[in-house]
């Protein structure tokens, strides 16, 4: 099994391609992407906030693809446009976190000591505030929307991003080959960026493609709790929680946005799981 | 695997015989709700989900019934004097609260006075300012002084708010902790938002309790509560979604009951802020919206278009009023009269799922009044927040759901007068709403009256400080073995005293 | 090891320190307060004294620092002060709450384990193979629904094809009747145990295959143990790590609450006492959930960083403080 991956020449996407998840994945990211992108420029079926009062509740047809809601708005041009807010949603909240996350939690991690206690304290405060109580405060203060939701998203996943990375951190510094660099006198920097940080990589990437499918779901759990994107605007999350109350009268409304947000959250994992199994060092055969 | 299978195994047969054990017959009704009364003072509260609970357990001197008429409860019958400026009631004899103490006028003087005391903060303290004093002549007679004629002070009592407390217990300060009421359920335990306990009381006055008990759920979704109507394992139920309750109008183990509500679904607009200062451009909005569109969209059509008044004996019909046919030119025209025919961008809070149809009501609006160039942006707040903000004042525009209540004058005094503690809310008053709520308050010939606030709709519609929309239904379901429930445009559970199961 | 042990005991009380100064605070940067939350629209029929009568009787009065250290001393003293929702103590009904949640937590980290584990262990060692693939797929079809969307669909297809559903509203302990419970509590913990699985599938996964790279592993296959005996010996214990560690967060955050399965299933959870005492702004009640939560989450940290060292001897407790 190791065999197949040691060609360190082929480029990423290619070594990707190879691998039969992240091929899946990547399609599914590809094509969601595109149909956000498409979405985000307007070019959907109809204008996605347009109502058609006369054609409200149709099931999907030759006129409207994937059926009318309540206001007669059409679903395929929301879902389209729900997919940008989303998207937006959990790109913005995950790179935030992941970003603020790996920092303190590298640090933290490397440097050890007081530093390391006092800032795993302040994560911890973080950490153990109930994330809800997080989201709610955050939004009743600022009012719902896109920015709240992102900072309310961030501020629950960073103190986990510092932590799944910190572990790593810990675990990799006492192993022999780093000991062995700094009996060499590799500088901290050096170590830290050559050596630890490639280390975390994997678990890292599997945190990140985790957290991209969670915000999208923390997204639409918010919205349930009608904390999420704001109406008229579409996302998935707030078509979905719209559709409860009625979904027996018109299952279409449930069926699309559920199936988006689980073909969504699949791609995301399968890219991640295959991003794992090209970018681990030690899978690709090249131990540093 | 084969521990998981075992697992599996155990957890089904558990399952099993746990629903078997559930299904034990017995003659307490079990009924759900998705929200808990906020405390069991009878004075102070004021969601309806707290009256569904106290009106079974507490009652006032005077009931409605499903017409919204006035009938005895724990006074058997009363009499205005010719002038108007004095109430005498005849009190019921033999009543006893619940922890036998016997009823007498004395608790009507405690339960008054306390409501009158700035410091209990009774809910409805300003329907009885007019109560200059209070007599009685013997234990079983109760005579109200007025300081001015009040003809709306009758119907006024018939509320939770108004409900006859033991003077012991206002003595003792008892009354926010206890529930000793004189009505057909005792309460024997409240755990909040999960479940409360009610056995019937013997020694009530009326006909029945029939049933021995009442076991009230919280299940916080609606659409578990109808899950568990289908499931069978409760009898009875109050729906607030008309999207769920619509579900069981065609189901033929469920019956739903509706009956259309005095509460009313209403675009407040507050003509202090420009440019709704300006008369053209509210009657413009009220001109540009298709009120049954709304109804249609928001609510399944499930309710009726609204002018300002609910009830049936004082509403008008619709078409009387104020462009309540969408007219699109005319509220063009006034638009380009108010010299806003660019439209102008108008702010709307609405709370989240109170109503349940408040967001899609906003949406609806949203989109009809994109017609004539005005921007509408939604703003969703969470319940407790839209309120603040209400109260305050501090909006352009609100979706809100208020109370109904059977006299117009009760209804609105607080809106429309402009010494009324919302009118500040309702952010607009004139020299002619004073003088039609003074008249109404104080003319005691029903003919009179009626023309008063048909004079009071209809002015109301054309200043369009409000957009009246619609009244939604109050839902109740049950199972076809509940017998003898009859809804009421109040939402009174009162008759669930006389109902019995044939199981 | 024992000097190590104090010294994490003692960083506790600076985080729940931290813990209870942030939500004093935030919870009162919130629009709306105690008396609007309870009176609704109504509560413009107050007078000003009515309202001050109130805020006395809350004891929402005084200047927030002064109503802080009062709780304060109240917590030291083992006293979280009254909800004014419920006129209880803070603590007897949060304690009324918690068996539910716990329980809850127990069940679905449970049914977690039971799917992650084998399914992550096989994609790891079956590595890239159909099963591994299948596996996962199935895995991520928990981690894709929603919660409440899972709920929603266990609740109409029990309520609708077989007409039963096990707890409306009538939750009963499992003390008081132990088969009763469980048949209410297997749904909910299904439906969360469901979307966790899928995180423990992959972590283990992921865990095992990192694992079976090490050189001890390749030495205790160049030294021809069985591939069995070398996963069961060395890569599971090792790969134990990261999955310890999301089990950690995973019962942490259970233990939070779920709001929305307890809204579902109406089930009387720390969570929706959580979610209600905001919305009705129970300040005191808000505080004490928070700290509790906060005090267990703490607590299991704690274990986890125990567990750690006691199957990685290489992170050594010295070096921790």
């Amino acid at each position: 099994m190791l065999k197949k991956h040691k060609s360190t020449e082929v480029s990423l996407i290619r070594r990707l391609l190879r691998n039969r998840s992240g091929t899946l994945g990547l399609l599914l990211v590809v094509a969601y992407a595109l149909i956000a992108f498409l979405g985000a420029v307007g070019v959907t079926p109809y204008p996605t906030l347009e109502q058609h009062v006369r054609d409200r509740l149709k099931p999907p047809s030759a006129q409207y693809t994937l059926g009318t809601d309540l206001f007669g708005r059409d679903i395929a041009s929301r879902l389209m446009e729900g997919a940008a807010n989303s998207l937006r949603v959990a790109l913005l909240s995950v790179t935030i976190s992941a970003a603020l996350g790996t920092l303190l939690g590298t640090f933290s991690g490397y440097i050890g000591g007081l530093f390391d206690t006092l800032l795993m304290r302040i994560m911890d405060v973080f950490f153990a505030l109930p994330a809800l109580l997080l989201a709610l405060v955050i939004v009743s203060v600022f009012g719902s929307g896109v920015t709240t939701t992102v900072i309310a998203i961030a501020t629950v996943y960073t103190p986990i991003f510092a932590r799944v990375v910190r572990g790593p951190v810990l675990s990799v510094k006492e192993l022999d080959f780093i000991t062995a660099a700094r009996c060499l006198g590799m500088s901290d920097a050096r170590i830290l960026f050559r050596h630890v940080l490639p280390n975390t990589l994997a678990p890292l990437i599997v945190q990140i493609s985790l957290a991209l499918s969670w915000s999208l779901l923390t997204e639409a759990g918010l919205s349930f709790l009608g904390l999420g994107t704001q109406p008229p605007n579409p996302s998935w999350g707030v078509m979905l929680s719209e559709s409860r109350g009625i979904a027996e009268m018109a299952p279409w409304l449930m069926i699309f946005p559920a199936l988006a947000i689980m073909f969504g959250v699949l791609g995301f994992n399968l890219l991640g799981d295959g991003l794992r199994d090209v970018l681990d060092p030690r899978l690709r055969g090249h131990k540093s | 695997m084969r521990k998981i299978m075992l697992i599996c195994v155990v957890a089904l047969f558990t399952l099993w015989v746990g629903t078997v054990a559930a299904q034990e017959a017995s003659n307490v009704l079990i009924m759900a709700r998705a929200a808990d009364t906020t405390g069991l003072d009878p004075h102070t509260q004021t969601a309806f989900a707290s009256f569904r609970l106290l009106e079974l357990i507490y009652e006032p001197l005077v009931n409605l019934d499903e017409n919204l008429n006035v009938i005895p409860a724990l006074a058997e019958s009363w009499e205005f004097s010719e002038d108007g400026m004095t109430l005498t009631l005849n009190l019921r004899q033999g009543v006893t609260f619940h922890n036998g103490a016997e009823f007498t006028a004395e608790d009507v003087v405690a339960t008054f006075n306390r409501i009158l005391d700035e410091a209990t903060a009774a809910a409805a303290r300003a329907n009885y300012l007019n109560i200059a004093s209070i007599d009685t002549p013997d234990d079983y007679t109760v005579v109200f002084n007025l300081s001015q004629p009040d003809v709306p002070l009758l119907a006024a009592l018939a509320t939770t708010n108004a409900a006859i407390v033991d003077s012991a217990d206002i003595e003792s300060g008892d009354v926010a902790t206890i529930a000793n009421g004189t009505g057909p359920f005792v309460l024997d335990n409240w755990t909040p938002e999960e479940v409360t306990t009610l056995s019937a009381n013997p020694n009530w006055w009326g006909e029945g309790p029939n049933v021995d008990g009442i076991e009230i759920r919280i299940i916080p979704d609606e659409t578990s509560i109808l899950a568990a109507l289908r499931a069978g394992t409760i009898d009875f139920a109050l729906l607030n979604d008309p999207l769920v309750a619509t579900l069981l109008i065609d189901d033929p183990n469920i019956i739903l009951n509706r009956v259309p509500s005095i509460s009313y679904n209403v675009l407040q607009l507050r003509a202090v802020v420009p440019p709704l200062d300006q008369l053209e451009v509210r009657q413009a909005i009220s001109c540009a919206i298709d009120r049954q569109e709304v109804l249609d969209v928001a609510s399944l059509g499930e309710g009726q278009v609204t002018g300002p008044l609910t009830m049936a004996t004082f509403a008008l019909p619709p078409n009387e009023l104020f462009c309540y046919e969408k007219d699109l030119d005319r509220a063009r025209d006034l638009m380009a009269q108010a010299g806003m025919e660019d439209g102008f961008t108008l702010n709307v809070i609405a709370a989240n799922a109170e109503p349940p149809t408040a967001l899609s009501e906003a949406q609806n609006i949203q989109a009809q009044l994109a017609e004539i160039n005005i921007t509408v942006e939604i703003e969703a707040l969470e319940l407790s927040v839209y309120v603040d903000r209400w109260l305050a004042g501090d909006f352009d525009a609100a979706i809100a759901q208020n109370g109904g209540r059977p006299d117009p004058y009760t209804m609105y005094a607080r809106y429309w007068q402009s010494t009324g503690n919302l009118n500040n809310v309702a952010g607009y008053s004139d020299a002619t709403l004073d003088d039609l709520m003074a008249r109404g308050r104080s003319e005691i010939d029903p003919e009179a009256r009626y023309e008063i606030f048909a004079e009071f709709q209809r002015y109301l519609a054309e200043q369009a400080p409000w957009v009246w929309l619609f009244v939604g239904y109050e839902y109740t379901a049950q199972q076809p073995y509940v017998m003898g429930f009859v809804p009421t445009p109040t939402d009174s559970l009162l008759s669930l005293a006389q109902v019995t199961l044939e199981r | 090891m024992i000097r190590y042990l104090t010294q994490r005991i003692v960083a506790f009380i600076p985080t729940l320190l931290g813990v209870s100064i942030l939500i004093f605070s935030t919870i009162r940067l919130v629009p709306g307060d105690a008396i609007v939350a309870m009176l609704g629209t109504e509560a413009g029929m107050l007078t000003d004294t009515q309202r001050q009568s109130l805020e006395v009787y809350f004891g929402l009065d005084k200047p927030p620092l002064e109503q802080y250290f009062i709780w304060l001393g109240g917590v030291l003293r083992g006293d979280l002060g009254l909800s004014v929702r419920h006129g209880q103590p803070v603590i007897d009904v949060i304690l009324a709450r918690f068996p539910v949640t716990l329980q809850l937590a127990i069940m679905a980290v449970s049914i977690a384990l039971m799917i992650g584990l084998p399914i992550g262990v096989l994609a790891a060692v079956k590595h890239n193979s159909m099963i591994d693939l299948f596996g996962r797929l199935f895995a991520l079809l928990g981690l894709g629904m929603p919660s409440f969307l899972v709920g929603t669909l266990i609740i109409y297809v029990l309520s609708v094809y077989f007409k039963i559903l096990p707890n409306s509203g009538d939750y009963v302990s499992l003390i008081e009747d132990p088969s009763r419970n469980i048949s209410q509590m297997i749904f909910p913990a299904i439906t969360l145990g469901f979307a966790f699985s899928a995180s423990v599938m992959r972590t283990t996964r992921s865990a095992v295959l990192e694992v079976l790279t090490q050189d001890y592993i390749r030495t205790a296959r160049s030294k021809g143990l069985s591939e069995a005996i070398v996963i069961q010996r060395h890569a599971l214990r090792n790969a134990l790590i990261p999955v310890v560690t999301i089990v950690g967060v995973e019962i942490g955050y259970l233990l939070g609450g779920t709001v929305i399965t307890e809204e579902i299933f109406a089930l009387p959870g720390v969570g929706r006492l959580l979610f209600n005492a905001i919305s009705q702004r129970d300040y005191a009640l808000v505080q004490g959930i928070a700290l509790f939560i906060a005090f267990n989450f703490v607590l299991i940290n704690l274990i986890a960083d125990f567990i750690y060292i006691a199957i990685d001897p290489r992170i050594s407790y010295a070096q921790e403080t």
